[in-house]
């Protein structure tokens, strides 16, 4: 038990905080008001600095996962938390420091929003914890449904509201599917536990292949979960949910969903595992094979057919919010590809042929990345008619951005250039692992299809680059906000971007903690094991929720 | 030589970009300059370090500083001949382009000749990479200082242009990317650790990678040649897949098209070289007709297009893509003749092609124009110009004496005896799969690209003199009619250096040599026998140089190391 | 035991695979039936309707399926798993239910309509 509670303390500190930010935030002093964002950032430092000392969870299907899961968690969460100042309330407080308004707590959505912030890294770390189904159910839909407050209240215009409803819909619609994938997949294997499921599965695969109910929960949970991760076919929502909320929110959206999508179905494929002959049953625990044939061809459909709509349809935007939204879909896309490559069998083969390695470490950089320009469109504003100042979307906007906002333009650039994948930038790493990855899994025709649509993909980025870099700034400059933590936010990004090129061992860190939190213990050396000892083990019962 | 100075031939143009940056506008230029000159007398200090003797092996023998240890990354450099030269090329038009931006470029100055020198530092990492992954980062990392340079400074439809160039080199080198980890994983997986020094683990070293790669089934190597294919043969380019290169020459600034014509293609060519061809000589040899047939049409179509062009930058654009098929001709022969004939083809091209773009610009910031209908007869105002413009372009065309005749020659005649079909005759043949008919053909092309070149001349130079229409001198007085001293300054080592190599191209040839043998060398004895039509084992002792193994040895598994 | 179900045939004969019990002939495979003919319903629902409510209502039709699915499943194990694991379906539905009555309450106060079509706005 109490082992458990250290393996939770960064939820747990989370969850505090959270409880915290939610007083503090309703105050009716100004000065202890404010406090709740840094509350929150100490709250998050403090998670990541005691998850980084967790240890390994052996009851865990991703065992090495915990550590680096949630620091990346607590890490993006701070940049995220500098970007998010000053989203809500901005007009309520600027009146209430006036005095034409008294402050009511109950027209405030300050200690709320950061609240649900929190909650929802609370709920991604409780994904990497998760064991079991039920709590990884629970996880999901702790991540989720305060996102969808937060979308709705980003801005008070009604298209956050729509933006809000769209996403709480199908997201509704995404749960209902997983949960019945987990229905399924309880039902075909019997216990709700991930490791007992990937035995199950295991047993089964081993006489005679894998009971299609388990199969259809499988293949149903993933297209559920490909909803957080914005993939084909639930992606439709994502270009009007970015554009709609506000771009801190959007930035966050891109992230914490993704990451908890991601986790959650790593550990479902972790429990199918990867090594399986294409007629489904497994192979010799030292044989290179893939997933059950039914599972691949689903996921790699995914896949192709996400990073091509994503970045075909990015090419036809003009809002900078809807081509980062349709760039994330891309990017799932590349991912799922080293998904489907899955960690490497052999025993210390490194990162390089770590699938599972190069998401992690993949999520962490997209995320990282994906803040800077976001927090580029989130420093930009122009006043409107109503008073209310309104965050530019246009790519026009970017106009000539490096000579009059040279901090933001520069951020723009090097940002684009690193979801771009050029090298030396840190997105070249990352890319260049799924490529890796892929290649060692034997996949060349995804890792071919990935690469042509790298190279679509430079034609929208490139207009990124060029706007702000090369065009000639036309009429006045565009405002910036007065919130210079989000374009420090912006800056540090672009800095961690640049990272890579100097040998800072930071980089290299990093890589080894994902390799580390991407290995498993292939599903059929344990099988294998048991059925040994399977004599002594008959009489033990299924392992249920309260063992 | 030591390692150390390679770094610095990389770091240094970083630094004086950066020193740019931060000196103010009206310095840039100076800075520019004088940053661009310490790397030429750097480089010439290293080639003096050079061990000329040993100019085969790559020098220094070991460098490694560590980058990403999780990756087993490091940055290491070296060269041997080959790249010696070529870097030797690339630090010589550093001062030279920057020299012809003086009067050109007007705005946003620091902008340009930061990125400027910064593309310099990119090119002699490809061309001083001895890791795969510092090659592919160099090698990308070349196309944003170019974008940028032909996206601003360039003349009216310059944004499409830099977009074109961009998209088709980026798509070509990310599947050549794909191709060059596929070999590092079969390196780092299916070679047992006891093959080779650095067998079964994840590395970069091109060395070992090298001796992995010739190890793989001829399918695989099929895939693999075709993926860096498809990367290299854009840069260089290629026939089918040449057409960014006429736009993005017209339309970038002088300086640009200088540094594009005289080193970025070589980049394409060098990458065949240095990969293509030695990491997979079975499909190199299996290929070769092809990518001849290729270079053929890219040679006569190219210089018929020339034939009716109007716009004479874009006339020398199109003579570099019939150029540069001669050069890779002159790689897929696959014997030393037409190897160093195509190396030393990188290094003539650029300075003669280099200098004419240099002259073309001049003309244009007199003129406002580059078309042949407005102009000519300049011999009467610009005799000097008309010196060096006859000069080059007769250099270009091949006139014997000058450099371009000599490796023209040299990839013609290796071609021609790229076949076993004249074996016995006093030409002599060497093992190889082209042969007399691509020789041939190709042969048209120099006739083709001496008519264009000379009816250019003809217009240009030569006959009553035509301006453009409501051209006023006085909009222009801070240029002299003719070329001024700065000019003169930038051509004159280039005419000097081409003059030099076609009298006496030994040392050059020479320092080549070694490299070239080697690697011919090694895809004789990995592409085996292949490189006969006839594997009759009588033929190969007949014809064989010393290198060439018996059928029971060329098997990939079985051809170890020499 | 779970090696004892290796295939789909196992779950769909009545006779070898009804309840331990004995709940008379009713089996495992018509509870399955029931939840799955809920969740086909509840997605075709939702992808026909139009009316936020309607769409809201399917869903949770949608989780009541895999309810359903749970407990049959829990009670042909005879263990407590899939019954707990509905008590926290059950909650988390009442948590998207309050969420969903305020968007759309505050939605019909922005526009004065429940139309799904109605919001386009937000177009690329």
């Amino acid at each position: 038990m109490s082992s458990l509670l250290v393996l939770l303390a960064p939820e747990i500190v989370l969850f505090i905080t959270t409880c915290i930010v939610m007083i503090v935030g309703l105050w009716p002093k100004l000065e202890v008001r404010s406090l709740a964002m840094p509350i929150a950032g100490m709250g998050l430092l403090i998670a990541g600095v005691l998850a980084i000392n967790t240890p390994a969870n052996p009851e865990s299907i991703l065992p090495n996962i915990i550590p680096y899961a949630k620091a990346m968690t607590a890490g993006v969460g701070l940049l995220l938390v500098l970007l998010l100042a000053g989203t809500v309330d901005r007009s309520y407080e600027a009146a209430v420091e006036r005095g034409e308004l008294r402050f009511n707590p109950i027209h405030t959505n300050r200690a709320e929003f950061f609240a649900f912030f929190l909650f929802s890294l609370t709920g991604l770390m409780l994904c990497a914890s998760a064991t079991d189904l039920i709590w990884l159910f629970l996880a999901l839909e702790l991540v989720s449904l305060p996102t969808y407050v937060m979308a709705t209240i980003s801005t008070r215009k009604l298209r956050s509201q729509e933006a809000g409803v769209k996403y709480f819909f199908l997201g509704a619609l995404g749960a209902a599917i997983f949960l019945y994938g987990f229905a399924l997949l309880y039902g075909g294997t019997g216990t709700t536990n991930l490791i007992g499921i990937r035995d199950a599965l295991a047993e089964q695969a081993a006489s005679g292949g894998i009971n299609p109910i388990a199969m259809a929960g499988i293949i149903l949970s993933l297209i559920g979960i490909s909803f957080k991760i914005a993939a084909v076919p639930m992606h439709f929502y994502t270009a009007d949910v970015y554009q709609g909320a506000a771009a801190p929110v959007s930035a966050m959206l891109a992230f914490v969903p993704k990451t908890a999508g991601f986790i959650a179905m790593m550990g479902i494929l972790a429990a199918v595992g990867w090594q399986y002959a294409p007629g489904g049953e497994t192979l010799a625990a030292d044989g290179v094979g893939t997933l059950p044939r039914s599972i691949y061809v689903t996921l790699a459909a995914i896949a192709v057919l996400t990073m091509t709509v994503g970045n075909v349809l990015a090419l036809l935007q003009r809002s900078i919010k809807r081509l980062l939204a349709y760039s994330s879909i891309a990017h799932t896309g590349y991912m799922l590809v080293a998904l489907i490559a899955g960690p490497s069998i052999a025993a210390e083969a490194g990162i390089t042929s770590n699938g599972l390695g190069a998401v992690l470490f993949y999520l962490l950089v997209y995320g990282v990345t994906n803040i800077g320009t976001f927090a580029v469109v989130a420093c930009l504003e122009r006043p409107q008619p109503d008073g209310e100042a309104d965050e530019l979307d246009d790519l026009e906007d970017l106009r000539g951005l490096c000579r009059t906002r040279p901090v933001l333009g520069w951020v723009m650039v090097i940002c684009a250039l690193g979801l771009l994948g050029l090298p030396p930038l840190l997105g070249f790493w990352a890319k260049f692992l799924l490529f890796t990855s892929a290649i060692s899994a034997g996949e060349i025709a995804l890792v071919v299809i990935l690469g042509l649509n790298s190279a679509i993909a430079a034609f929208y980025y490139l207009k990124l680059v060029t706007l702000p870099l090369l065009e000639e700034p036309e009429g006045d400059a565009p405002a910036t906000t007065p919130f210079a933590s989000r374009t420090f936010a912006g800056v540090l990004s672009a800095a961690l971007v640049l990272l890579a090129i100097i040998p800072t061992g930071i980089v290299d860190a990093a890589m080894e903690a994902a390799d580390r939190a991407g290995t498993i213990v292939p599903a059929n050396i344990e099988a294998i094991e048991r059925s040994i000892t399977a004599e002594a083990l008959r009489d033990e019962p299924t392992p249920i929720i309260d063992r | 030589m030591s390692e150390s100075i390679l770094h610095v031939l990389i770091l240094l143009p970083i630094a004086t970009a950066a020193f740019i940056v931060a000196r103010p506008a009206g310095e840039a230029k100076t800075v520019a300059l004088w940053g661009s000159l310490i790397s030429l007398v750097l480089g010439v200090v290293a080639a003096f370090q050079f061990d000329w003797s040993n100019a085969g092996a790559m020098q220094p023998e070991v460098s490694l500083v560590p980058w990403l240890p999780a990756l087993g990354l490091s940055i290491s450099v070296g060269a041997d001949g080959v790249s010696m030269m070529l870097v030797l090329l690339t630090l010589l038009l550093g001062p030279i382009c920057v020299a012809a931006s003086f009067s050109s470029i007007k705005h946003r100055v620091k902008t340009y000749y930061a990125w400027l020198t910064v593309l310099q530092a990119a090119m002699v990492g490809v061309f001083v990479a001895r890791d795969i992954l510092l090659f592919y980062v160099c090698f990308e990392f070349t196309l944003i200082p170019m974008f940028v340079l032909i996206s601003i400074y360039g003349s009216s439809n310059r944004k499409a242009a830099a977009t074109k160039f961009f998209l088709y080199t980026f798509t070509g080198s990310i599947l050549a990317l794909a191709g060059l980890i596929y070999v590092i994983w079969f390196n780092a997986t299916r070679m047992p650790v006891e093959a080779f020094a650095g067998a079964g683990e994840w590395s970069f070293q091109i060395d070992t990678l090298r001796q992995a790669a010739v190890r793989m089934s001829p399918t695989e190597q099929g895939w693999v040649f075709a993926a860096m294919l498809l990367g290299f043969a854009v840069k260089v380019p290629l026939f089918p897949v040449h057409t960014w290169l006429p736009l993005a020459h017209t339309e970038a600034p002088t300086a640009g098209s200088v540094i594009l014509a005289g080193v970025l293609l070589k980049l394409g060519t060098y990458g065949l070289y240095r990969f293509a061809i030695p990491f997979t000589p079975i499909a190199a040899v299996d290929f070769a007709p092809f990518i001849g047939l290729l270079a053929v049409i890219g040679i006569v179509f190219a210089g018929l297009i020339c034939w009716v062009q109007d716009d004479v930058k874009k006339l020398v654009a199109y003579s570099s893509v019939s150029h540069l098929g001669f050069c890779v001709l002159g790689l897929f022969a696959l014997n030393t003749m037409g190897q160093s004939g195509s190396v030393m083809y990188m290094i003539n091209h650029g300075l003669s092609t280099g200098a004419l773009f240099l002259l073309i610009g001049m003309v244009y910031e007199r003129y406002h124009t580059r078309s042949m209908r407005e102009l000519g007869g300049l011999a009467a105002k610009m005799p000097v110009w008309s010196f060096f413009m006859v000069f080059f372009v007769m250099a270009s065309a091949g006139l014997p004496g000058l450099n371009g005749f000599i490796s023209e020659f040299m990839c013609l005649m290796g071609t021609f005896q790229a076949s076993d079909t004249l074996a016995g005759s006093s030409i002599g043949a060497t093992p190889g799969v082209l042969g007399p008919v691509f020789a041939i053909l190709a042969g048209t092309g120099v006739v083709i690209g001496a008519m264009y070149l000379l009816m250019m001349t003809g217009k240009m130079v030569w006959g009553p003199l035509r301006e453009p229409k409501g051209h006023d001198h006085h909009n222009h007085s801070e240029l002299a009619d003719d070329l001024n001293a700065r000019e003169i300054a930038v051509l004159t080592p280039l005419a000097v250096l081409c003059l030099v190599l076609g009298l006496f191209p030994t040392p050059v040839l020479k320092g080549i040599e070694a490299p070239v043998n080697d690697t011919v060398r090694w895809v004789q004895e990995h592409g085996g026998l292949r490189l006969y039509r006839d594997p009759a084992p009588a033929r190969v002792t007949e014809l064989s140089p010393a290198g060439v193994v018996t059928p029971e040895l060329a098997a990939p598994a079985a051809g170890g190391e020499r | 035991m779970v090696s004892t179900f290796a295939s789909m045939a196992d779950f769909l004969a009545p006779a070898q695979a009804s309840f331990p019990e004995g709940v008379g002939s009713v089996t495992l495979a018509h509870y399955l039936f029931v939840s799955v003919a809920m969740f086909t319903m509840g997605l075709i629902g939702f992808l026909t309707r139009r009316n936020l409510i309607i769409m809201f209502l399917c869903t949770e039709m949608m989780f009541q399926a895999a309810g359903i699915a749970l407990i049959a499943f829990s009670r042909f194990y005879l263990h407590h798993t899939g019954q707990s694991f509905v008590i926290f379906v059950l909650t988390v539905a009442a948590a998207e239910a309050a969420l969903a009555l305020a968007l759309v309450v505050l939605l019909f106060r922005g526009r004065e309509s429940l139309n799904a079509d109605q919001w386009h706005s937000l177009k690329g």
